[in-house]
């Protein structure tokens, strides 16, 4: 027996409501509030403020994502890469367990982790000193940007490390192996023979990733110094001392725009490999 | 000239033996099919001779060169694979000229290459095409060419065929042997079907339970099976063993009896006996006078089903405990009274003692 359209649309209902109310009216009230004024009106006066007060925040938080993604990249393809190709079995299932621990371990621990490890008088720089590699005076912090890039890397790696592992081992063995007895180096075959292959799941981890590291709070808060800071902070900020929410839902719109606008790249990415192949 | 000589190779995995005292030799341009049952190591084999399972005893040799332990990367033994294993991100050009790539041959060179077994292989034209737009047949043509692109010491193909349809199949078969022969490279080839074998190789090596029973030329393993491991798996499915007091031929109607000319053994020493459907000479009841008078295994028994096998039928006979697969041209009715011949040169006879023996020895690995 066939349902009625109408009837086949009461079975989504739930759902469809579900999505619309806890995600696309915040969403929409978000992006509505940083472009108008409390009379409703139209205005970019928001925009402008947000941009006249936090550029440099922007232009930082951009920057510290960018260098981020990138070393994440390069990272996990390496971890990935040694798990996939390595002939020492047992060392690389011992990685492949290693490497996952950080995906249990929350944002805001591994802020305060990586406080008592990076300060000037942290963990490292002590251990360094007992090691006798440096004096007490010529250790450095490394709070503040580098060490925002560090955090975010520890914390993102367990993730896109999986993602891209997942990708190489679903890749077909034998084509490996071709590329083997055809004299390639594990080297070539990483770069000409995986890779390739694994593109858009490398996108995937990272645009992942970005959105991750723009919306967390905790990390530029306990690690940064201060100024410049991230969007997310600048963000918190807005809301919790001036209760401006209209400036912060434009800082938003902001690093909506950077995200969408991977995310948009990415896919017209992906689509222009796929037309290639049909 | 010794192309590739293996000596007493065993290979495990973990602490199971896979492969065991393997010892084979293929000449310069001979094709030589390793043929077996499914788990019997045969591509385990293939995956030792290249690299991508270690060797736990014995020694590899291409030419004078002892590779036992070199990386895959420098045997120069390329692999067919089953699955084609071609990579969907490069055009079929690319595909073909990637061992020279990697041999950092130069570009124009490689491009001359590349077009020159295009034409071998009959895909000219389709060199910017992407591999995934090919079928199965031109797909497992790129893999040849690719395979044979950096002119390898050694072209091993791993159930090259086993993915293609049965007409593509018959096609790439006979392109297989027909460039075999033209370009005279030397190949091992695995396959589990005893027909590609036996029209593909020079030789033939059937391999049991991870141990080559038998070497040969087609003609000897398919006239003259060493063991009833290699005659049962050669197509001589059917099998009675000796002596047969309690297989049901008491009744009168089921009566077996074996004539040998030169018969010096006692009869009722235990044996086995193989032969092949195609070689029993079927008669009903009326034409049976002109048999008995000849030599080989006779039998009575009734049919009990016949199958239509599009050339002939294949006809089951049940006699006593016993049921003989016959071919026979014509239809015959259900419970119809006939008798078998199987003339002697057709029998494959076993001790049965011997056959314990390869038995235990199996039992080992």
């Amino acid at each position: 027996m066939r349902f009625k359209a109408s009837y086949n649309l009461w079975l989504i209902a739930p759902a469809a409501l579900m999505v619309a109310v806890f995600f696309l009216y915040p969403l929409y009230f978000s992006l509505y509030s940083a472009i108008t004024l409390d009379n409703g009106s139209f205005t970019l006066t928001h925009l402008e403020k947000a941009f006249e007060l936090y550029s440099n925040d922007i232009l930082f938080t951009i920057m510290l994502v960018c260098v981020s993604v990138f070393i994440l990249a390069i990272l996990s393809i390496t971890i990935a890469a040694t798990i996939a190709l390595s002939p020492f079995k047992r060392i690389t299932s011992l990685l492949g367990f290693l490497y996952r621990l950080p995906l249990f371990i929350p944002f805001i621990v591994t802020a305060q982790m990586m406080r008592t490890f990076l300060a000037k008088n942290g963990l490292m720089n002590n251990a360094f000193v007992e090691a006798g590699l440096l004096t007490p005076m010529e250790t450095i912090s490394l709070l503040g940007w580098s060490g925002i890039i560090i955090t975010f890397v520890w914390k993102q790696m367990a993730f896109s490390t999986l993602l891209i592992s997942g990708a190489m081992a679903a890749l077909d063995e034998s084509q490996i192996r071709a590329a083997r007895n055809l004299g390639a180096s594990k080297i070539r075959i990483l770069f000409e023979v995986m890779l390739p292959q694994i593109t858009p799941t490398l996108g995937v981890a990272m645009v992942l990733s970005t959105v991750t590291m723009m919306s967390v709070l905790s990390v530029p808060l306990m690690i940064g110094t201060g100024s410049p800071t991230m969007m997310s902070a600048d963000m918190a900020f807005r809301v919790n001392s001036y209760g401006d929410y209209h400036v912060a839902n434009a800082l938003g719109l902001v690093s909506y725009l950077i995200c969408a606008g991977l995310a948009w790249f990415y896919l017209r990415q992906s689509l222009k490999d796929k037309g290639a192949v049909a | 000239m010794t192309r590739l000589h293996i000596e007493n190779l065993q290979a495990k995995y973990g602490e199971k033996l896979i492969l065991n005292n393997i010892n084979l030799s293929v000449e310069e341009g001979e094709m030589i099919a390793l043929l077996g049952p499914s788990g019997c190591g045969k591509t385990t084999l293939l995956n030792a001779l290249c690299g991508f399972v270690p060797i736990s005893q014995g020694d590899i040799f291409s030419g004078d060169r002892v590779i036992t332990h070199l990386p895959a990367e420098k045997r120069n033994i390329t692999m067919v694979f089953q699955s084609y294993a071609l990579w969907p991100h490069m055009t079929v050009a690319e595909n073909i000229g990637y061992g020279l790539k990697v041999r950092k041959v130069k570009r124009a060179e490689i491009q001359s290459r590349v077009n020159e077994l295009l034409r071998i292989v009959k895909l000219d034209n389709l060199q910017d095409e992407k591999v995934t737009a090919l079928s199965g047949g031109q797909r497992q043509r790129v893999a040849l060419a690719r395979a044979l692109a950096i002119r390898p010491d050694v072209l091993v193909l791993d159930e090259p065929l086993s993915n293609l349809d049965a007409k593509v199949r018959l096609n790439v078969r006979h392109e297989i042997k027909a460039l075999q022969k033209q370009l005279g490279f030397t190949s091992l080839i695995v396959t589990h079907d005893q027909e590609e074998a036996l029209v593909m190789a020079d030789k033939i090596a059937v391999l049991h339970k991870g141990e080559i029973v038998q070497v040969g030329t087609p003609e000897e393993i398919y006239n003259k099976p060493n063991s009833p491991f290699v005659a049962d798996f050669m197509g001589a499915e059917n099998r009675i063993e000796w002596p047969t007091e309690k297989d049901g031929f008491s009744d009168s109607s089921h009566k077996i009896t074996l004539h040998q000319s030169s018969n010096n053994e006692p009869s009722n020493q235990p044996k086995q006996v193989y032969f092949r459907s195609e070689n029993v000479i079927l008669s009903t009841r009326q034409t049976n006078s002109k048999i008995q008078k000849e030599e080989g295994l006779i039998l009575t028994g009734h049919i009990e089903q016949s199958a239509f096998f599009g050339s002939n039928y294949r006809i089951s006979v049940r006699c006593g405990m016993h049921i003989i697969q016959v071919d026979h041209t014509s239809d015959l009715p259900m419970n119809t009274p006939v008798s078998l011949q199987v003339p002697n040169h057709a029998l494959y006879i076993y001790d049965n003692i011997v056959e314990n023996k390869v038995h235990q020895k199996s039992t080992v690995v």
